[in-house]
């Protein structure tokens, strides 16, 4: 008898029943007129534009895949798993816990402030769009400067709102996350749209790998070791011209 | 947690300074070997105690375990200093070799910890865990450096694994949680976007009330990185400064680091 594969394996336990409505809720906050403002930002790739080292679709496809398994799966992409349980559990203590910590992991100033205010601008954006007592809560300790409003905890909190599950809701941040990098390269070093389509697309099987390592992990594996790209986050600043805010 | 078997060594280092008659002294200090602290030395009248760690086994083998703890009473001024280097030895066991820091810093304190550096050999597992809890008017200035293993035998990220966790605490508020994972034989080092050409990191973690007087950007032209080294610095807060190397040389990097580690003690 044929056997499933390890990784379908661990996807199958991690998913639950996705209906048409709340994927297409999950769509809307990933679509790219949605106004939170992450467009904004390159998250220190906008450094390596200005040293030349991204100037073919390979370097952007690396600098994506480093920045996915490097800080994404062991980052955002855990708060947001932790988040998402928290939300379940109404356990505003521990997301306040996340907040503190999705902060303190991003050493970068500019990586930890697009953080907060993306994460400002999306509560604002989606507070209207759902019945959440806990959203609203959470707005609320952000207007009185309780929690700064990390994105990553905001994500998790208003996905566990829509009814995704867990994993898509990982799994699409991830591919908004590169799409949103891959977009900013195309203006900036720049590439032709047709290169950023072809990158993304080459991109998309280690996303749905990534995510499905995220489920094998827990807060416990929270770590960055994409050295390279915080130091650009850090150099960012200092830059002589800049198309983005970090 | 990882499962840990028989530990080795069990390394024990508990030290309390305090101001007494003009001078920070080491007023409480429990020591296990092979962890050992000298006295207190002093240059000419400053009142800071610098006091040096020492490690007598030469290095740590599979299942050894350090403890540090260190606590500065109000107005205390302590520099640590480590005699060598920290030397992880090949886990033939499997098992981990473990260190964990404390620090706790009372009001107007002041910490400088100079920077040696962690050398991991070929399959070594080490995971260290340091954690500093200090006032918003307390003063650390605080530097590491990790590498690749024994370059000149030609050992490079050729250990089993590396973890450090470094979280530092004001006021009881995380503003830094550092925290690596090294699996080298899950990870390309020398991939875009990781430590590329580096093999040694460098880190300097600044907090003072006096921060909010220096300019980052002139920090930042200080840092000016040699050919083999990237460098930059970041602010955490208004009180707080971190600064991080990725270096292809351990040589330059200590030097900038010290360069660095000593301006910015003679500014705050």
């Amino acid at each position: 008898m044929k056997q499933q594969s390890d990784a379908s394996n661990n996807r199958s336990n991690t998913v639950d029943t996705l209906t048409d409505f709340s994927l297409l809720r999950l769509l809307q906050i990933h679509d790219s007129a949605f106004p939170i403002g992450s467009y904004t930002h390159s998250y220190g790739m906008e450094t390596y534009i200005q040293e030349d080292l991204i100037r073919t679709k390979q370097q952007l496809i690396a600098f994506c895949k480093s920045y996915l398994f490097h800080n994404l799966v062991c980052g955002d992409a855990l708060i947001i798993q932790d988040a998402f349980h928290a939300a379940k559990d109404r356990n505003e203590a521990r997301l306040a816990e996340l907040d503190e910590l999705c902060g303190a992991i991003k050493l970068a100033k500019e990586s930890r402030d697009a953080s907060m205010n993306v994460g400002k601008q999306f509560v604002r954006t989606v507070a209207p769009l759902l019945d959440s007592p806990l959203v609203e809560q959470w707005k609320h300790k952000i207007d009185k400067e309780d929690v700064k409003g990390h994105y990553a905890v905001l994500y998790g909190i208003y996905s566990e709102a829509l009814g995704v599950n867990v994993y898509h809701a990982v799994m699409t941040f991830m591919y908004a996350s590169l799409s949103g990098l891959v977009q900013n390269a195309v203006r900036a070093v720049p590439f032709g749209q047709n290169t950023g389509v072809q990158a993304l697309n080459e991109l998309l099987v280690h996303v749905e790998e990534a995510a499905q390592k995220v489920m094998n992990l827990t807060i416990d594996d929270l770590s960055n070791n994409a050295l390279g790209i915080e130091l650009a986050s850090m150099k960012h600043e200092f830059l002589f011209s800049r198309l983005f805010i970090s | 947690m990882s499962k840990q078997g028989k530990v080795n060594h069990f390394g024990k280092l508990e030290m309390a300074f305090e101001p007494r008659r003009g001078y920070t002294r080491l007023v409480h200090v429990y020591q296990q070997p092979p962890l050992k602290a000298s006295r207190e030395l002093y240059e000419g009248q400053k009142p800071t105690a610098t006091v040096f760690i020492m490690e007598s086994s030469g290095g740590m083998v599979a299942g050894d375990r350090n403890e540090i703890d260190i606590k500065l009473a109000p107005d205390s001024q302590v520099r640590l200093k480590q005699q060598s280097a920290l030397k992880i030895y090949p886990s033939h066991t499997g098992e981990l070799c473990t260190q964990s820091i404390h620090v706790e810093m009372e009001e107007n304190a002041r910490l400088e910890w100079m920077p040696e550096v962690i050398i991991p050999f070929e399959r070594a597992k080490f995971q260290v865990d340091t954690t500093i809890r200090m006032m918003a008017s307390s003063t650390l200035i605080w530097g590491e450096i990790l590498a690749p293993g024994r370059e000149m035998r030609g050992e490079i990220f050729d250990f089993q694994s590396f973890r450090s966790q470094y979280k530092l605490y004001v006021e009881d508020s995380l503003i830094a949680f550092d925290s690596l994972h090294f699996k080298p034989e899950e990870m390309d080092f020398s991939s875009l976007g990781l430590l590329e050409k580096a093999l040694y990191i460098g880190s300097l973690w600044i907090v003072s009330p006096n921060v909010r007087e220096l300019n980052v950007r002139d920090l930042q032209e200080l840092m000016h990185a040699e050919s083999d080294t990237q460098a930059s610095v970041t602010k955490l807060n208004d009180y707080a400064i971190h600064c991080r190397w990725l270096s292809k040389e351990q040589r330059t990097l200590h030097k900038e680091i010290n360069r660095m580690f000593i301006h910015v003690s003679n500014l705050i």
